[in-house]
């Protein structure tokens, strides 16, 4: 199933942890020699920018060339054709795998992407007429996500691409609003979707526990984690944003108080669980989720009881996610070594430094515009804004 | 799976062998394992996310609230963070250094942070409500400038190195928040000229303090910050309808420059902003007078090629990973 042979993959795993504990120097510059000799493999892989780049040059190749093809056809030729270079496109991934090498490389992925891209769009062209979604219930169409999602999963299992499978979970987004009109139900019918694949995934991960598959099921459990809190956060999924983009025009007044309170009950339990099954699984995507989670919970509370928000609201937030920081800190501090329940506040890795590193230099650049709720203007009569144009407020207005 | 080599297999291979000591091989066991577990960039984040929160909350009180407060609360409360966070960093800080200096402590950096933001907030209201420059901004910004340009090589912080890049930029007429609050601004040639002198400055300044030897680490920051700048102020100028000739030129020629930048010094992200920058630039213009579809269509796969092959002949050459 998988397109790369186990051992080149566990390989380019001890390539990459020998670099990291090189870098913090756990190793000897001769020890790291010696043994990334012995972790030689033949896949070829590239920088993340060169990565992205050949990612996006290879979907302006594939798109300008199947347009060419497919511009003076009709709506169902195109559909037909779009199903033909679907086929294409993934021969040409596992051909790029296959004899090029390809591993992380942009165009082997690109490849994969746009054969999942021209699949479902040819398929709702060819046997659908090219009808967009539509809230009401067409049980035949949903072959349309239903696809999309088999699709990407096939090419997150096959190619180890993390972003297919939050494509296969977005698909499965649109599935049941071909099945019902019912948005209690729909938002049930994805989540539930998500509980079985978190039950799959959960129940596969241990045998992959030390390998190289572990960061990929490590991925997959997380996004699942979220997927299933977006879906019952009626807060998040059914308003704000989805209704924005027109996917889901449900109201909160919707649904039944049982079920709203339900959800709101699970968005105060499924934070902790993710939290907890992170925590002790020493996961770190998933108490990434877990962290997430929970401040979404304190962020949509007060909407959900229907309480008037205050201002001094985020100050409280960020006072306590300060002391949560500040208290886990000193805690592990005390332990010896630095170290209590094998956790660490200690930096172990490289890698962290570099995502500091580039982090803090994005961030400081965002962060002032990001913290303002209004731009700077020149007049002297705006309102106070804080920090645009790079003061960080000295800009600003009241 | 059984006769698959696993991490762990090669580290127990290489003790054996005496090429990894067995103390050796028992951390390197453990971190394969993760074990210790480090939290060091969850706790990071927690703190960044809780100042960005805690100060977004404060300037919206301050905004909601400043009648009510009153004036001297709102300074009081200000001035006493604001001292509260430059004590505990001038207090707590090593000793300078023109190199890298690792932090004190996890919070230290966050501190400072909070102090700045905190600055900039207070400056604000300090010239609304009492107009001391008489709404002279750009003297603010340059005296924040000038202030986070010290705080950030005082106490080797490049979130705060960041702020004083931005404030820089805002000094100079050219803000971020201006860019889609008005769309055509930077159409305006003369918001190009502040673009283009003010990544001049920075590049400039960086290269300077890297020769010099003085916090040299932060040549990156003020490197890529300038080539992107420059790259979209260059590329305003091409996609103008006359007299785009030398601002194509300029792009060319400031291509060609990162391209072999990237190579030298193996910074692959200049290697990307010459190849989609300079694509994006050069395709602009040669598409400008191609008629129908299949002209343009064929211009893009016949271009797209040629710059994957070019792209995967550089990986080959210089990016590979493996």
């Amino acid at each position: 199933m998988r397109a790369y042979s186990a051992s080149s993959e566990e390989a380019l795993r001890a390539r990459d942890l020998l670099k990291d504990w090189a870098g913090e120097g756990f190793l000897t510059e001769a020890q790291y020699q010696l043994m990334q000799q012995e972790t030689v493999c033949d896949l070829r892989r590239t920088n993340i920018f060169l990565r992205m780049v050949l990612f996006l040059f290879t979907l302006v190749i594939v798109g300008a060339g199947v347009a060419l093809f497919v511009r003076q056809s009709s709506m169902q030729t195109t559909g037909i054709l779009l199903l033909v270079f679907s086929v294409f496109s993934y021969a040409g991934a596992e051909l790029a795998v296959s004899q090029a090498r390809l591993y992380r490389h942009g165009i082997e992925e690109a490849l994969a992407v746009c054969s999942v891209g021209f699949l479902c769009v040819g398929m709702q062209l060819a046997f659908f007429e090219g009808r967009v979604y539509s809230p009401a219930p067409h049980a035949m169409q949903c072959l349309v996500p239903a696809a999309g999602a088999i699709a990407s999963l096939w090419i997150w299992r096959r190619f180890g691409l993390a972003y297919s499978f939050l494509a296969a979970m977005i698909f499965v987004v649109f599935l049941p609003g071909h099945w019902t009109s019912s948005q209690s139900a729909r938002h049930l019918i994805v989540a539930a979707f998500y509980a079985a694949g978190l039950a799959i995934v959960g129940s596969l991960r241990p045998r992959y526990r030390f390998t190289y598959f572990n960061n990929e099921y490590s991925i997959a459990e997380a996004l699942l984690w979220l997927g299933i809190y977006l879906a019952i956060n009626l807060q998040l999924s059914s308003v704000s944003l989805l209704e924005q983009w027109q996917l889901w025009r449900g109201a909160i007044t919707e649904f039944s108080r049982p079920f709203y309170w339900t959800t709101w009950v699970l968005t105060w339990c499924l934070p902790p669980a993710a939290l907890a099954r992170g925590l002790l699984r020493k996961d770190r995507f998933v108490i990434a989720v877990g962290a997430v989670t929970a401040v979404l919970t304190f962020v949509t509370n007060k909407p959900y009881l229907g309480w008037p928000r205050h201002t001094w609201d985020p100050m409280l937030l960020g006072a306590l996610l300060i002391g949560v920081a500040l208290f886990i800190r000193r805690w592990l501090a005390k332990g010896l070594g630095g170290i209590r329940h094998g956790f660490t506040a200690r930096r172990l890795s490289g890698k962290d430094k570099t995502w500091m590193s580039a982090g803090a230099t994005v961030i400081g650049l965002v962060t002032p515009n990001a913290i303002t709720p209004s731009p700077q203007s020149e007049s002297s009569d705006v309102h106070f804004g804080g920090g645009d144009s790079g003061g960080a407020g000295a800009s600003s207005d009241f | 799976m059984g006769l698959r080599m696993t991490v762990l297999t090669r580290l127990e291979q290489w003790k054996e062998r005496g090429i990894v000591s067995p103390e050796q091989y028992a951390v390197l066991a453990g971190l394969s394992r993760g074990e210790p577990f480090s939290v060091f960039l969850e706790l990071n984040i927690l703190l960044y996310a809780g100042i960005l929160a805690f100060v977004a909350g404060l300037g919206w009180t301050i905004t909601t609230w400043s009648e009510q407060l009153g004036d001297m609360l709102v300074l009081a409360v200000l001035s006493a963070i604001l001292a509260a966070c430059f004590w505990y960093c001038f207090s707590r800080a090593p000793a300078w250094s023109v190199a890298e200096t690792p932090s004190p402590s996890l919070v230290f950096d966050y501190v400072l942070y909070f102090g700045s933001l905190t600055w900039s907030l207070e400056l604000a209201y300090i010239e609304k409500r009492f107009h001391v420059l008489s709404g002279e901004w750009d003297l603010y910004l340059l005296a924040t400038t000038g202030l986070f340009f010290f705080l950030a090589y005082r106490f080797d912080n490049r979130f705060v190195l960041s702020l004083a890049l931005t404030a820089l930029a805002g000094w100079l007429g050219l803000t971020i928040s201006h860019w889609p609050s008005h769309p055509g601004a930077i159409q305006d040639p003369e918001y190009r000229q502040y673009a283009i002198l003010y990544s001049l400055i920075v590049g400039g300044a960086g290269a300077l303090l890297q020769r010099r030897g003085l916090k040299p680490h932060f040549f990156g920051t003020y490197l890529n910050i300038a080539a992107n700048v420059f790259f979209w102020a260059v590329l305003s100028g091409v996609f103008q309808s006359q007299g785009y000739a030398v601002w194509l030129l300029a792009l060319v020629a400031a291509c060609g420059a990162s391209l072999a930048w990237g190579l030298a010094r193996r910074q692959f992200s200049f290697v990307a902003y010459a190849a989609v920058y300079g694509y994006v630039g050069v395709s602009s213009i040669l598409i400008r007078d191609m008629h129908g579809d299949t002209a343009v269509l064929s211009y893009f796969l016949i271009t797209g090629v040629a710059m994957l092959v070019m792209l995967v002949t550089i990986a080959r050459r210089f990016g590979r990973e493996t």
